[in-house]
């Protein structure tokens, strides 16, 4: 099984009428144009949603622009530092995830790939068996077990379960590339007298980034955005993540409209900014991740 | 062939910690759920050994599960048979149409990559009362349709509709990027060869496109279906099951039983359930799909 990540290759155009106006053509470039009004104007609504008074926003004239630009909701979303602090946090468990979902998965991955032993098929097959179940399944019993061991209400009690439910699709990736690595390379560090740890470390790894990559992207997105467990196993204000931070913040200011909306702009603006920087990684990762899946 | 011959404590050091970690966190909470429902228990104070009351109670005396059962059903079913359709037609006309496809389909994925917590709260806005700055109704009176104007998330008949059209749009993007990426992976000389045979436009599209489709297609079906049937952040974040009920779905009763009524063996139950419904149907529609490639190779 090797890794063949789906590329966006290329545009192979098959056009015949290449270059002539056709009704057919105009016709589908019309369908394109409304398929990019429903997908980004409600979004592009929100902006302009966001900088809008109450009164403006309530007039019902949903088309105009804000006679002037409402900052103010902005330092209202801003006051207070939560919004930063759900940031922060976010950052946090994110990429404490990342980094125990790449280190465990592809130790496991490098053994899948490369050993030779009976139950390398096997541990796979756990994996994959894994990926089928629901995360919504292990909600409750989660909660009683973290509750027990004292850790609800931590972010270890997020970082745990967002950990386990990464792992089945990482190992799956990086094992699929670690299968394709030329053999010679290994047998020539062993004959060089290197140890398993060493060619894991220093041959395996750094060859592996490109799925790698994709993992980073997977559990990035993943992760980020996750809202149901960290709305069920963490309470503390100070603790709550992004997605949590934003749906307290909205039910709590439910009637500065603006202010509203300027804190959802903010909740999607760091992973927009990074689509900006990323599109074409993160479009590729993600199907990527939906094919191994 | 693998060639590094390794010493089974080393095996276990590189595999044991992941192994270990996930099953102690996916399989054990998947048991305990499953003894769970068993019981009769609020969580918290003494649990009652109830054998399978509460799956009896479940699947014939419960009147909000079956309705449930079937909304989740719903929300699957249109999605496999309006999203993907839809997805695949766009994929098929935007490899044919456009010369540098890559800003299309990546604006078209943005609202994939966000939080559904701003999705959610984002079309709770549209949705308001023109009075209070929806957007959807202020179109529609604007338009001098007033008649047609609802409080589209707080009638029951209508709110599970409105929560649909959400998920819809959110993952339009997710399987035209999917499939468009399936159609570019065909080689191009396939179709170069069958226009010299005549087949080009709709002709190569159904003999060419939808058979090598299948495999990708196979993934949006697979991950619509399971995806729906896990669907439970945009209903919780927009109606939470409700109004009395009326937008519940499977996941989503699991949670209000468990942690709104602290039924938490009963929650348990539906938990299973939940489970077992998303093994049964991956198993069924990879059977499903193994059938329609062979006919295709």
């Amino acid at each position: 099984m090797s890794y063949t990540a789906p590329v966006l290759r290329k545009p192979t155009v098959r056009n015949d009428r290449r270059g002539r106006f056709s009704v057919t053509t105009s016709i589908v470039y019309v369908i394109f144009a409304i398929l990019i009004v429903t997908q980004l104007y409600p979004l592009l609504w929100l902006l302009i949603y966001s900088l809008k008074t109450n009164e403006e926003i309530l007039s019902g004239s949903f088309f105009a622009l804000p006679a002037s630009l409402q900052w103010q909701n902005y330092s209202d979303a801003l006051g207070g530092g939560q919004y930063f602090r759900y940031l922060g946090n976010s950052l946090f468990v994110t990429s404490v995830t990342m980094v125990c979902v790449i280190v465990l998965a592809s130790l496991t991955g490098f053994a899948i790939a490369r050993f030779r032993w009976k139950y390398a098929n096997a541990v796979l097959m756990v994996f994959l068996v894994g990926m089928m179940i629901p995360m919504q399944g292990t909600l409750l019993p989660l909660m009683i077990i973290f509750k027990h061991l004292g850790i609800l209400n931590t972010h270890l009690s997020l970082i745990l379960p967002y950990m386990a439910f990464q792992t089945p699709i990482a190992v799956f990736i990086i094992s699929g590339f670690m299968r394709s690595i030329p053999h010679e390379i290994e047998e020539s560090a062993i004959v060089d007298g290197s140890g398993v740890f060493r060619i894991y470390w220093n041959i395996a790894l750094p060859i592996s980034v490109p799925p790698i990559m994709t993992v980073c992207i997977l559990t990035f997105i993943n992760i980020w955005n996750e809202y149901i467990l960290a709305a069920t196993f963490v309470t503390a204000e100070r603790l709550k993540t992004l997605p949590f931070g934003v749906y307290s913040f909205v039910s709590q200011y439910s009637v500065n409209y603006g202010g509203i909306g300027a804190f959802l702009v903010l909740g999607a603006l760091p992973v927009i900014l990074i689509y900006f920087l990323l599109a074409e990684k993160i479009t590729k990762g993600m199907v990527a991740g939906a094919v191994k899946g | 062939m693998n060639v590094l011959r390794v010493s089974g404590w080393k095996i276990a050091a590189f595999v044991l910690p992941c192994l270990i970690i996930y099953s102690l966190l996916v399989f054990v909470p998947i048991l305990v759920s499953f003894y769970s429902g068993l019981l009769d228990w609020n969580g918290i104070g003494d649990a009652k050994f109830i054998g399978l009351k509460n799956f009896e109670k479940m699947l014939t005396n419960d009147s909000i599960f079956w309705p449930a059962v079937g909304r989740t059903l719903l929300l699957a079913g249109v999605s496999m048979g309006v999203q993907l359709p839809i997805a695949l037609c766009v994929a098929i006309l935007i490899s044919r149409y456009v010369r540098k496809p890559n800003f299309l389909v990546s604006s078209y994925f943005l609202p994939v990559i966000l939080s559904v917590v701003v999705i959610g709260q984002l079309w709770k806005t549209i949705y308001n009362p023109a009075s209070m700055g929806g957007m959807l109704n202020q179109i529609l009176e604007s338009l001098g349709l007033q008649s047609w104007t609802h409080s589209w998330l707080t009638e029951p008949k209508i709110a599970i509709y409105s929560v649909i059209v959400v998920a819809l749009w959110q993952y339009l993007g997710y399987h035209i990027l999917i499939q468009f990426t399936g159609i570019q992976n065909i080689p191009s000389d396939i179709y170069e060869a069958a226009k010299i045979d005549g087949a080009s436009g709709l002709k190569a599209d159904r003999y060419i496109t939808l058979p090598l489709i299948v495999p990708i297609f196979k993934i949006s079906v697979v991950l619509s279906f399971i995806g729906s049937l896990q669907s439970f952040d945009l209903i919780m974040v927009m109606t939470g099951g409700g109004p009395a009920h009326a937008t519940e779905v499977v996941a989503s009763l699991m949670y209000n039983m468990s942690f709104l009524s602290m039924k938490y063996g009963y929650g348990s139950a539906i938990a299973s359930f939940l489970v077992i419904l998303c093994l049964v149907a991956t198993i069924i529609i990879n059977g499903l799909f193994s059938k329609l490639d062979k006919r295709y190779s």
